[in-house]
């Protein structure tokens, strides 16, 4: 099973200073993410694999795959708890 | 000349009472707007089973299907229907609810106010307004409790310009984000009373139901300034016990964070949403940003304000 995030259509990113502010307009909640934070939502504009997100994020930032896949499993599952993304199952 | 925003109403003293309120504020948004009022039963408008969003006096309920926003008065039945995209907010208050106008003008139609000023690009910030003798324009944020009315009489007592001690509205011009004030006197608690200069003078306008005295800013010797270019953001708090008055300056992206916090309307009507975050995300790097403890120190010595900044 591919499992693929999106970001939620409700949300509003705007960049400031190389960070993140991101406005939850379904929730009405509001919170600051750093530079790759943002970099992620970003790229979750389109359907994305956690393998996909984390090839993006070692790329840009010269890290091993391994330590970019670790991040982007911690920023998945705290955008889990802000009801941030939505989630698609593929067989 | 027309006024930029018409009352339609058929009850000739809600309609004298709704355009003196209006004339008070001062407001001329770009475009005409329409108040169309009726006194009359809003249980007949309809139930909208939508979530709702409270706000102090008032419950919004916006978003899908129908878009636009509903704003229901808690004190007494009144409802108010923006459409999406609409100029008209089409509003039925309860003879429960006319009975109280003045209260309701305060609360209630005021937030119809900002929500329809939103369709002309104003949008909302719970913000004093000030310009200093260097010609800056401040913007001083934060809640009731924030001293930005009593800061705003401190300023105007020392002869700066004052736009509003609480409403604003920002909108975008000539590639800058100016501050628009609502003019309203600058509403005092006794506390601040006593601490002004000019204040013991200039009389002021009794608030019975809010408990404070309201002053212009030309009583208190400084002018009504109607719009700024904010250079300088305080968010402010008002500390404890004999401390001074102390800044810290604060970031862009803290600065966006606070602006989101005292411009609650942002998260309504997307449409609406991403130009009122651009304006926020505009204003925050145009300014700088400063969270400030507010202390009894200023007082005595006003310009300290204007020296934490320089």
């Amino acid at each position: 099973m591919t499992t693929r995030y999106r970001r939620h259509p409700e949300l509003r990113l705007t960049a400031l200073e190389g960070e993140g502010v991101v406005l939850h307009l379904g929730t009405r909640h509001y919170f600051s993410v750093s530079e790759t934070g943002l970099a992620l939502l970003e790229a979750l504009q389109t359907a994305q694999t956690a393998d996909d997100l984390a090839r993006a994020l070692a790329a840009r930032y010269t890290v091993t795959l391994e330590h970019a896949a670790a991040s982007v499993r911690t920023f998945l599952e705290r955008c889990r708890t802000l009801d941030v993304l939505l989630v698609e199952r593929e067989p | 000349m027309t006024p930029a925003i018409a009352v339609h109403c058929a009850h000739a003293d809600v309609a004298a009472a709704v355009r003196a309120w209006l004339a008070q504020g001062r407001l001329e948004p770009s475009s005409p707007l329409t108040l169309a009022i009726e006194v009359g039963d809003p249980a007949l408008v309809g139930l909208d089973g939508r979530a709702a969003f409270r706000q102090p006096g008032v419950v919004l309920r916006a978003g899908p299907p129908q878009g636009g926003v509903r704003i229901e008065w808690e004190a007494a039945p009144a409802v108010a229907d923006l459409p999406p995209g609409a100029t008209t907010a089409r509003v039925v208050l309860s003879t429960a609810a006319a009975a109280r106008l003045d209260e309701c003008l305060r609360t209630f139609l005021l937030t119809v106010l900002v929500l329809l000023l939103r369709r002309t690009g104003w949008h909302h910030i719970h913000a004093a307004v000030a310009l200093d003798p260097r010609e800056r324009g401040w913007l001083i944020a934060g809640n009731a409790e924030a001293g930005k009315s009593t800061t705003a009489a401190l300023l105007a007592s020392c002869g700066w310009g004052v736009g509003t001690d609480d409403v604003s509205f920002l909108a975008g011009r000539g590639g800058a984000v100016s501050a628009i004030a609502y003019r309203t006197p600058i509403a005092l608690r006794p506390g601040g009373r006593r601490l002004i200069r000019h204040v013991a003078a200039a009389g002021g306008v009794l608030l019975p139901e809010r408990r404070k005295v309201g002053y212009w800013p030309e009583e208190l010797g400084g002018r009504w300034v109607s719009r700024v270019e904010p250079e300088v953001i305080l968010f402010t708090s008002v500390g404890t016990g004999d401390g001074v008055t102390q800044a810290e300056p604060l970031g862009q992206r803290e600065a966006l964070i606070e602006l989101i916090r005292w411009s609650a309307w942002v998260i309504l009507e997307p449409e609406l949403a991403e130009e009122h975050l651009a304006l926020l995300t505009a204003l925050a790097q145009q300014a700088q940003s400063y969270r400030v403890t507010l202390g009894r120190d200023l007082f005595a010595r006003p310009a300290r304000l204007a020296e934490l900044v320089a």
